[in-house]
């Protein structure tokens, strides 16, 4: 059978028995989940038992490429990771650009499993059909921009620092050396299979089934990406960092860990400011015409996503610029998470009642990343931390997860989209900020909860499907899922609709919540921290009553239970059904 | 300001010059602009949907400013203007697309007076080319017909493009039945 788009084959590696399998996939399956964060979690969910030590050799590790990965779709050139986090204990998926992904499925492979553990720390080179598990022994100790240098001669090079090495419990692995999988601590598993890099290279194109149709389709997404203020005047400009004034303007910019909501230091923070002091270069993803990463010209040091700017620094009352790209380049090498290692730092500060100044910033980056004096206890995030220091009020998460960059008090889209997401507190679930701070699509009232329920249950199906094709939730500020459903047609010769790609994002969402389920996560779960519903900033606190009404809402607009249970009707119409017996 | 926004946005509305969504207000003050927000609706303005860009450097806020903003900015950087509106006027739409000319002659004394002429220019949504030829026109036109799309009026307050504005709609429907008489 001849495949279009996809691989039709992924890589297992056992690297407790150092056995190597390429096993065919089934277009069938395809179909359901297309690939990316769709056949991780399927995979995932099929391959763990319930209560699995998430930092154990039982985990599992899929690193899945989608069907539009490597293809000349613009946006595409990504990949995602699925596991159970050792962070929050829910299934986790991530999504990376950089070029890994393309070059896996250049190398003829859609997916890699990895499971066990290694006795002795290895790496995996993967060229064509070459897969080989080799000793990393000498690597191991480096941290991320050495271990790239080391390996970047075999391919696209995904390693771990030593913050993985070291099992934090947020650290990344990280992709030709600026590129994350970030959140849930994906690093510390890959840590615990002492598993130091996969390096990866191809010299295969995926086949595209109608070529000419999907020059018109590229050409109706380029069009898009055009005319879009946010991909082409903002992204493209200035980066991420352009949402820091836009985010101070509306009063919902973390301070002093979701204590306060504006600065007036912002805009030395702002993408603007970035501009005015630094020669920056473009360093884009493959494939992708926002081009919204950067670094700093001449060194070559990357300039922090709006994220880091604002937890690592505003959240944590640092708003010295430099300090903030140091930390962010630290965390980038040590292997972190930026929001995670600044959002257990301003916690940490809270709790302690300390005023941060950028070397006390810097430091405890430096003690995090390897684990020494209070970095050990920080290693753990904030949501352990907190609990063991007897206030785990001061810990700003939704199920484990850190808080990112928008204070919910002031979007509350956003705020339901924290709470029932299913990787815990994540802005990229439903990214609701499209409409409540862009106006893209269309401009929704962000202090409103009309409506608010049906739209993150619609926008986190959506999501999860553009994360299975994989393409970069950035181009949904400009396309809708009716251009990606015909870009998908048109690469792998399966007739997709809108509504059937919308329908695999929901049964990828259903089979996540049925993950949480089974590990014991409940529908008290799908909570903000209780400062949000009593501490007013700027922002008038959000009413507990409102939020639960909406939280109701929202289970309806799902077809789940009261209680947050998916329903048996539900899971039949997804193709799901078997798997009600967790649940029931 | 805002309440300036608010008052003309509820006016267009309210008198069939445009529908709630079509259409963008700005107004200069030194090297900024104030602009309203992309996917406001213009009869529903408040101060959170009005924004605050330079003129002659991109900002942060370009992102949430009317996709019309390019527009906005050729304008104030090649005319006198001080305001801007545009609007969706359905007779000025009408006429541009039943006419091949690229101009359209009023035949009513106040708009023959106020107007003379009023040009018909060509160019997508928020492109580089509409905002040229917009600019271009304007620097000797109180307003312009955009061919299929709309109405730009430009004037030294909002209330005088609010005017300049009605003046062509009122020019496009006398013409347009006095055509078909």
């Amino acid at each position: 059978m001849k495949w279009y788009g996809w691989a039709g084959k992924l890589v297992d590696i056992d690297l407790s028995h150092r056995r190597i399998q390429v096993i065919p996939l089934e277009l069938d399956m395809m179909r359901l989940y297309l690939g990316g964060r769709g056949l991780g979690v399927h995979l995932v969910y099929n391959e763990l038992t319930s209560r699995t030590d998430p930092l154990s050799g039982d985990n599992l590790l899929v690193f899945a490429a989608g069907p539009l990965t490597g293809t000349p779709v613009p946006t595409t050139g990504r990949f995602a990771c699925v596991s159970k986090s050792p962070l929050t204990g829910t299934i986790l998926d991530s999504n990376c650009g950089g070029r890994f992904g393309p070059y896996l499925k250049f190398a003829g492979y859609d997916a890699i499993v990895v499971r066990g553990a290694s006795r002795i720390p290895v790496y995996i080179r993967i060229a064509d059909d070459v897969v080989l598990i080799e000793d990393a022994r000498s690597l191991w100790g480096k941290n991320v921009r050495d271990t790239t240098t080391a390996l970047k001669g075999y391919g696209s090079v995904l390693c771990i620092g030593t913050a993985g090495e070291r099992l934090v419990r947020f650290a990344n692995i990280m992709n030709d050396n600026t590129s994350a999988l970030g959140r849930g601590g994906l690093g510390a598993v890959m840590g615990s299979k002492n598993l130091k890099a996969i390096v990866v290279n191809g010299s295969n194109r995926p086949n595209v089934y109608d070529a000419n149709l999907l020059q018109h389709r590229n050409a109706d997404i380029t069009r898009l990406l055009i005319a879009s203020p946010v991909s082409s005047k903002g992204l493209r400009v200035y980066g991420t960092p352009v949402l820091m004034n836009l985010i101070n303007y509306m009063k919902v910019l973390p301070i002093a860990n979701f204590r306060r909501s504006t600065s007036p230091h912002a805009y030395e923070l702002s993408g603007e400011r970035i501009h005015e002091r630094f020669g920056v270069k473009l360093t884009p993803c493959y494939g992708c015409p926002i081009a919204c990463k950067r670094e700093i010209k001449p060194s070559g040091v990357e300039v922090p996503e709006y994220e880091t700017l604002a937890i690592l620094g505003t959240s944590c009352e640092v708003t010295n610029l430099n300090a903030i790209i140091e930390a962010n380049h630290l965390c980038n090498d040590y292997g972190m998470d930026t929001i995670s290692c600044g959002a257990t730092i301003a916690c940490y500060a809270e709790l302690n009642n300390l005023q941060l100044d950028p070397e006390t910033l810097i430091s405890l980056v430096h003690k995090i990343g390897t684990r020494k004096d209070v970095g050990d206890e920080l290693a753990e995030g904030a949501h352990r931390y907190a609990k063991k220091m007897g206030h785990p009020e001061l810990s700003m998460d939704v199920k484990g997860l850190e808080l990112p960059g928008y204070d919910p008090r002031g979007v509350l889209g956003m705020a339901l989209g924290y709470a029932t997401s299913n990787r815990g507190g994540c802005h990229t679930r439903a990214y609701i900020v499209g409409m409540e701070i862009f106006g893209k699509p269309k401009l929704i009232h962000r202090l409103s909860w009309v409506g608010k329920p049906n739209l993150v249950a619609l926008l986190q199906n959506i999501f999860a499907a553009v994360d299975s094709t994989v393409m970069c939730k950035f181009a949904l500020f400009s396309v809708s899922e009716e251009e990606i459903a015909n870009a998908l047609s048109a690469v792998t010769g399966v007739d997709f609709t809108s509504e059937d790609f919308i329908q695999v994002g929901e049964r990828i969402w259903n089979l996540e919540r049925l993950f949480n389920l089974r590990e014991g996560f409940t529908k008290l779960d799908d909570m903000l921290p209780e400062r949000f519903f009593q501490e007013d900033t700027d922002v008038k606190r959000i009413s507990k009553s409102e939020f639960m009404s909406a939280l109701l809402e929202y289970y309806r607009a799902r077809d789940w239970t009261k209680d947050g249970i998916p329903t048996h009707d539900k899971l039949q119409t997804l193709s799901i059904a078997g798997e009600y017996s967790h649940v029931a | 300001m805002w309440r300036e926004f608010d008052k003309f946005g509820k006016k267009l509305v309210q008198y069939g010059l445009t529908h709630s969504h079509f259409g963008n207000m700005s107004v200069r003050v030194g090297d900024k602009m104030f602009i309203t927000r992309s996917g406001s609706m213009l009869d529903e303005l408040d101060e959170n949907q009005i924004v605050e860009v330079h003129l002659h450097k991109p900002t942060s806020f370009d992102i949430i400013a009317s996709s019309e903003l390019i527009v906005h900015r050729e304008i104030y950087k090649n005319t006198s203007a001080l305001a801007i509106i545009h609007a969706h006027s359905p007779f000025a739409v009408i006429l541009s697309l039943l006419t091949d000319e690229k101009e359209i002659m009023p035949v009513d004394s106040e708009s023959i007076y106020f107007l003379h002429e009023i040009p018909i220019i060509t160019g997508k949504v928020g492109s580089a080319e509409l905002a040229h030829n917009a600019a271009d026109a304007l620097k000797d036109h109180k307003a312009v017909i955009i061919k299929g799309h709309g109405t730009i009026a430009v004037g030294k307050i909002l209330e005088e493009a609010y005017v300049n504005l009605c003046c062509v709609e009122h020019a496009c429907k006398v013409k347009y039945f006095m055509d078909r008489s």
